[in-house]
């Protein structure tokens, strides 16, 4: 893979001659696509340069379903924005020849972390809060950004305020349809509640990050140095993913603190202030039901792909294994049927 | 005697394990985390799930056949009949016990949205039911996973 880098950033950085390629790894994360970090160095002009990068490349079976393109236009649609911090866009790359499946190149942001427990760990103890605040101020800036949304929109469906919704249920209960392997009665009973009680319509429709969690940016303790895994990336109700980062998996062992980093009020709190929009009750628990629906949604996604041999990746069997019962309790409680 | 499947894969899991520090890249220690853990789950399931399928098919059976007389569907009792003609212990292969469990797990499906719709007290009681049945599912199922 080396090589293949090499020629791809031969014939795509202007000028460049000597392009060599070090430190290629597979790191862990994003679990949609192969993300793969490397160094790389040049000539141009006579003058030595190096960068580091991210190659992020199509899996043949993964968790989601999901469109490179896209994921790259959201990526793009917040260079270079004041509050949202992404990793700079390099190229998008169609033609499988080159590395085997299509993938996209960026910037890599250096000496951050992204795990989940880092964050709770002691280090962090100081400024665990102000990252907290910050990544809720980062939410609502994504969700009033007016750029984002025309950057995105002739990429992907625009709907209407009180179809939101609908969009988005009909599409995950349509990848349940086609990715279980046996019948989910909770989910159904899920779906059919959430159809049976639609949420207010939206106040807005708004880039939607689709994955928007603690788990999915890069820290350290002065800061949010970047908001990554943009792969279920689509525009829609913004409350979406506020309710996506409350989901009572991402709370890591602290029950009760959203990401395992703060209480659903003080977040709402934050959201609202920075955003200008209200977070209705109602309409946050349907989105949290939501939320449950589309979870069990990838789980099964992934068990499907691994089954089907799409996909040997050990991950899949992981959360096949670990995440479905577990995602049925989730909907258990959010539905009011089990403490 | 052999030792059990239980004991071997927690004892690869620990194997595996004990590998993750002497692992030299990210992914590979993720890999290796994620193996042992898999294993860990595998050897909670492998001995209980004949049990469970069957212990769920016949709760689930027990609900469908006292469902029938409120449904007032020909076409699904008929089907909810068929089903439950079958002898789940015909087969005694996991896949097979599964295959007859998803069978009546389809129905059930059925069964709670038509009872979801319907009025009085009989019905509310067989909802309740249908989400108690649903909640021990998932009791029967539930891991220690550390997740």
């Amino acid at each position: 893979m080396e090589s293949a880098l090499e020629t791809y950033l031969a014939s795509h950085l202007s000028g460049a001659s000597g392009v060599t390629v070090s430190s290629l790894l597979r790191i862990p994360g994003g679990a949609s696509r192969e993300t793969w970090m490397f160094d790389a160095s040049w000539d141009e002009s006579g003058n030595p340069q190096s960068a580091a990068f991210i190659v992020r490349k199509d899996p043949p079976g993964s968790l989601v379903e999901s469109d490179r393109e896209v994921e790259y236009a959201f990526y793009s649609a917040f260079a270079d924005h004041p509050i949202v911090p992404v990793p700079g866009m390099r190229w998008l790359e169609k033609d499988p020849q080159h590395l085997g499946a299509p993938f996209f190149i960026m910037d890599r942001i250096l000496d951050c972390e992204a795990s989940p427990r880092g964050i709770q760990a002691s280090p962090y103890d100081a400024t665990r809060d102000a990252l907290a605040h910050r990544f809720y101020e980062i939410l609502a800036a994504i969700a009033t950004s007016d750029d984002a949304v025309a950057h995105v929109r002739k990429l992907v469906p625009v709907p209407a305020l009180d179809g939101a919704w609908k969009h988005e249920l009909d599409y995950w209960e349509g990848m349940i349809n086609a990715n279980e392997m046996g019948p989910q009665p909770i989910a159904r009973a899920a779906i059919r509640w959430l159809r049976a009680n639609p949420p207010p319509p939206a106040q807005r429709i708004s880039a939607v990050h689709g994955d928007y969690r603690v788990g999915n940016f890069l820290y350290q303790p002065g800061g949010i140095f970047g908001i990554v895994d943009w792969e279920m990336a689509h525009l829609g109700d913004p409350l979406e993913d506020l309710a996506w980062s409350f989901h009572e998996l991402w709370e890591w062992g602290r029950p009760g603190l959203k990401g395992g980093i703060i209480p659903a009020t003080d977040a709402i709190a934050i959201f609202e202030q920075a955003s200008g929009l209200h977070v209705d009750p109602v309409a946050l628990h349907w989105w949290e039901v939501f939320s449950g629906v589309k979870a069990q949604g990838i789980w099964l996604t992934g068990a499907r792909s691994f089954q089907d041999g799409r996909s040997r990746e050990v991950m899949l069997a992981q959360t096949s294994w670990s995440l479905i019962n577990r995602a049925d309790e989730i909907l258990l409680r959010l539905l009011g049927r089990a403490p | 005697m052999r030792p059990d499947p239980a004991t071997v894969l927690g004892a690869v899991a620990g194997a595996v394990a004990a590998q993750v520090p002497t692992t030299s890249t990210p992914f590979g220690q993720q890999t290796l985390g994620i193996a042992a853990g898999l294993s860990m789950m595998l050897a909670q399931d492998i001995d209980r799930a004949p049990a469970r399928l069957v212990e769920e098919h016949r709760a689930t059976a027990a609900i469908l056949r006292d469902a029938i007389p409120q449904l007032g569907d020909a076409e699904l009792a008929a089907r909810i009949e068929d089903a439950l003609a079958h002898d789940i212990l015909a087969d005694l292969h996991i896949s097979a016990l599964q295959a007859a469990d998803d069978s009546v797990r389809a129905l059930l499906v059925e069964v709670h949205a038509a009872v979801e719709a319907m009025p009085g007290d009989t019905a509310a009681a067989l909802n309740e039911r249908i989400w108690e049945e649903l909640k021990e599912s998932t009791r029967r199922r539930h891991l220690v996973t550390g997740i």
